[in-house]
């Protein structure tokens, strides 16, 4: 589909929270190594809330859902990614305002404020080993086919493939927060687990949008 | 490890509950102990909440009471409240006047307050922040907005409470706060480490002779660890980063702290005073108020910090203005 309206929203946040549960134990693994290891649970128990308070909205525009979604995940996973996550649709659904449908160029808008929210939030650049070093390719990389006119599909097909190209460059950077910062040097070589929540996200809604949610998505 | 505990992991808890136990005029919201309030809050004033890391009793909540604060997010030792915390709190003080958060610079806590208030703005409760940086030893004159709160956030605490039990509007009361926190100044040393419980071993050595001047109430690293000075010249050495930026000669009048970290006797403390009041004496300045003892402490750590408040009109009858907490009682004067 070209376009993202208010009947799929819901559906789409059925999905993450189904992919997020069964990525759980892999994030939590990942997070282990130089984190608290709450990683997986956190994003696990945050998209279920988020899901279950988009299902309990009914018929609502798009701004509201993901507002919802955003203050669900706050509230259910109230740990750094938790509220990273949370800031990032938060910001995201003022970005929706008064849209009926998410086509790429409201999609580019969407990442942007996502991106610029989670920054802001977590007081991080680029280049710090967080999940702003795939937020940020992601959100130039639909602001980019937004410009060239194409279509969403392709378009979130792009982010993604983007995305996945900026998590394996996060092997090379130093961890410059977190408790991961205590590790410094140690963190390089290891892939950036906040990074890799970015990569199912967009990985997750690009899927959605070229299958519906009909089809499992596979990670 | 030495401490009076029983599980570690119910440290904060326990420490909680005997706070409520012995104190009625506070309680929490729900069934969360770590959302500490008020009991009775004041109908249309504005709400005046902190928060931050347990570990440095009286810091934070030892100042919600009466003309002080209404209400403080509690932590882990050394780890910010939630943002779910933070919210819980700021919907109970919301008095309809709108909700002040006033807490120390540090990543988590801003984090986390900043989701709180976006969410309470959500809900249509208007909220503010104003953030203690008053220890001059985490950055330099220029890069004041790195700095961290430590015990100096206790005068915009005594500024901002006055403010708001005089029922002031939101604005103001930042207003208020802001030129507190901006106007205070503070530095610290340490003679030992301290111990998370849940850690159980110090979270830093120093030898025993040793002093590090600048050390952060976390025993973040300082400005420089030295052989231990007699006391005269250490506060000399302490005192000239304070009085490299406050300038006595149009503006006389400051209120001092002189806070002890946790295990440093009173009588020392006074030792240090002795010499701060020559200090700031020979610089031209009036000592208005005097505060001694524990105010922000950093668990067993022995040491001590020196904050000096310069004073104008405002500010001085707002720090004038009596206090009563569970932790701090302050007479009218």
């Amino acid at each position: 589909m070209d376009t993202l309206t208010s009947h799929d929203i819901p559906q789409l946040f059925a999905r993450l929270s189904k992919v997020f549960a069964d990525q759980k134990e892999a994030l939590i693994t990942l997070d282990g190594q130089v984190g608290d290891s709450d990683l997986g649970l956190t994003m696990a128990k945050g998209f279920a809330a988020a899901d279950k308070a988009v299902s309990e909205l009914g018929d609502a525009p798009i701004e509201a859902q993901l507002k919802a979604a955003g203050a669900a995940i706050a509230r259910a996973a109230p740990s750094t990614m938790g509220t990273l996550m949370a800031t990032g649709f938060l910001r995201g659904s003022a970005s929706a305002k008064d849209c009926d449908d998410l086509r790429t160029e409201q999609m580019a808008l969407f990442w942007r404020a996502f991106r610029d929210g989670v920054a802001q939030r977590g007081r991080a650049q680029v280049g710090d080993k967080t999940v702003l070093d795939v937020l940020d390719p992601i959100a130039m990389s639909v602001e980019a086919d937004a410009k060239a006119g194409t279509g969403l599909s392709t378009a979130m097909d792009n982010a993604h493939a983007v995305a996945v190209d900026a998590l394996e460059r996060t092997r090379d950077l130093v961890a410059q927060h977190g408790k991961a910062a205590a590790f410094q040097e140690k963190t390089r070589g290891i892939q950036d687990a906040g990074s890799t929540v970015a990569v199912i996200l967009i990985q997750t809604m690009a899927d959605f949008v070229s299958h519906g949610a009909a089809r499992p998505v596979g990670t | 490890m030495k401490k009076f505990l029983n599980n570690p992991e119910d440290f904060v808890d326990e420490m909680l509950e005997g706070i409520y136990l012995a104190h009625p005029e506070v309680t929490h919201v729900g069934d969360d102990l770590r959302c500490f309030v008020r009991t009775n809050p004041v109908p249309g004033k504005v709400g005046l909440v902190t928060g931050g890391g347990s570990g440095h009793l009286p810091l934070f909540l030892g100042y919600v009471g009466e003309n002080m604060l209404d209400g403080a997010g509690v932590g882990g030792v050394f780890q910010s409240p939630s943002s779910e915390q933070v919210l819980d709190v700021t919907r109970h003080v919301d008095q309809g006047a709108g909700v002040l958060y006033l807490y120390g610079n540090y990543s988590g806590d801003l984090m986390n307050f900043d989701m709180a208030g976006e969410l309470a703005d959500l809900e249509g409760i208007r909220t503010m922040t104003v953030l203690g940086r008053d220890d001059v030893a985490s950055s330099v004159v220029g890069e004041e907005h790195k700095r961290r709160g430590v015990a100096g956030i206790f005068f915009a605490y005594k500024a901002a409470g006055a403010a708001a039990a005089a029922m002031k509007p939101l604005d103001e009361v930042a207003r208020l706060a802001e030129k507190a926190s901006a106007r205070t100044r503070t530095i610290g040393v340490a003679l030992s480490p301290c111990i998370v419980p849940e850690v159980g071993r110090p979270s830093f050595q120093i030898g025993a002779d040793e002093m590090e001047i600048g050390m952060g109430i976390h025993g973040e690293p300082g400005i420089t660890r030295k052989t231990l000075t007699p006391a005269n010249e250490m506060v000399d050495e302490m005192m000239a980063r304070i009085l490299a930026e406050q300038s006595y000669e149009t503006e006389k009048d400051v209120a001092v702290l002189i806070n002890g970290l946790g295990a440093t006797p009173l009588e020392e403390l006074y030792v240090i005073y002795r010499r701060t009041a020559q200090v700031l004496d020979q610089a031209g300045a009036r000592i208005r108020h005097v505060f001694i003892g524990e105010f922000a402490t950093s668990m067993e750590m022995a040491g001590a910090s020196i904050s000096v408040l310069q004073l104008d009109d405002e500010l001085q009858q707002l720090i004038a203005m009596g206090a009563n907490t569970p932790f701090f009682k302050h007479i009218a004067q």
